[in-house]
């Protein structure tokens, strides 16, 4: 069942808290965080998060595209074996 | 001189029928383009040409040249198919970066100390991600940026990095009592 409308999207106090500080700092950090329940918020986007798969923390760039969606969502948590032989990085 | 690097395309994962035909497991972007490289090869440097005949389950079937009943193929099962790099188009965008070219390459930072090589390269859905694995085993992500990566010498077969700072957001809801204001 989905999550009722009235209640609002979930996300960590802290983490909040955290975005804001880095952001009015105008710092470039990654923030590490261990909350991949938190729902990515608008006030996220163009930071970075190290979003923790339970091994290591994986960097995030939050765009508009994933607002709504929660921070685990970009952090999977199983071994990943797949590859793919032309496939291409672009720098962002 | 140097060998040829070669960057695998796919493996023969079983055989179809009993005219030859074989499963191919591709590693490609769109599976179709496996033949689209030209002639494949193994490792001993045979020559494999492909002709695609349909999909199942997710594989696609597949002829090869020369091969026509069922026990010649049943023999090529497992085979890993290949391409010489050079057999790939170049990347249309300066920015973009074969991840078989990323993977492999040293990663410096400004100082010139050596932070480990370039390990894999993912994307989970928040942009390219690389992972650095230094001499100890130690492993780290960063992100595919150009603030991260400002330079990327294939020639040379290294990468600028410029690690971001990191703080930590805290660990649970205790962290958020600890930093409420006292009433």
């Amino acid at each position: 069942m989905a999550r009722s409308v009235w209640k609002g999207p979930f996300v960590d106090g802290y983490l909040l808290k955290k975005a804001e500080t880095v952001r009015n700092a105008g710092r470039n950090e990654i923030i590490k965080t261990w909350s991949r329940r938190s729902t990515i918020m608008p006030q996220f986007v163009g930071l970075t998060f190290g979003v923790h798969n339970g091994h290591k923390f994986l960097p995030v760039l939050v765009n508009e595209n994933m607002i709504g969606h929660k921070f685990g969502e970009f952090a999977p948590s199983r071994t990943f074996t797949g590859h793919v032989a032309d496939k291409k990085a672009k720098r962002g | 001189m140097t060998p040829e690097k070669l960057v695998c395309l796919a493996a023969i994962a079983g055989v179809h029928g009993v005219r030859g035909q074989v499963t191919v497991k591709t590693f490609t972007e769109e599976p179709e383009s496996v033949a689209a490289y030209g002639p494949l090869q193994d490792e001993e440097g045979n020559s494999y040409r492909l002709n695609l005949k349909g999909q199942k389950k997710g594989m696609l079937i597949a002829e090869i040249e020369g091969v026509k009943d069922r026990n010649a193929a049943e023999a090529l099962k497992g085979t890993r198919l290949y391409v010489t790099r050079d057999a790939l188009p170049p990347p249309e965008d300066a920015e973009e970066f074969y991840f078989a070219d990323l993977i492999g390459l040293e990663a410096r930072d400004r100082e010139d100390n050596s932070l480990g090589y370039v390990s894999a390269v993912y994307n989970f859905g928040a942009g390219d991600l690389l992972e650095l694995r230094d001499e100890d085993g130690g492993e780290r992500m960063l992100p595919f940026s150009r603030d991260v990566v400002p330079d990327v010498d294939l020639d040379r077969g290294r990468i600028l990095v410029d690690p971001p700072p990191e703080t930590e957001a805290g660990s649970g809801p205790e962290d958020e009592e600890k930093n409420a204001p006292e009433a």
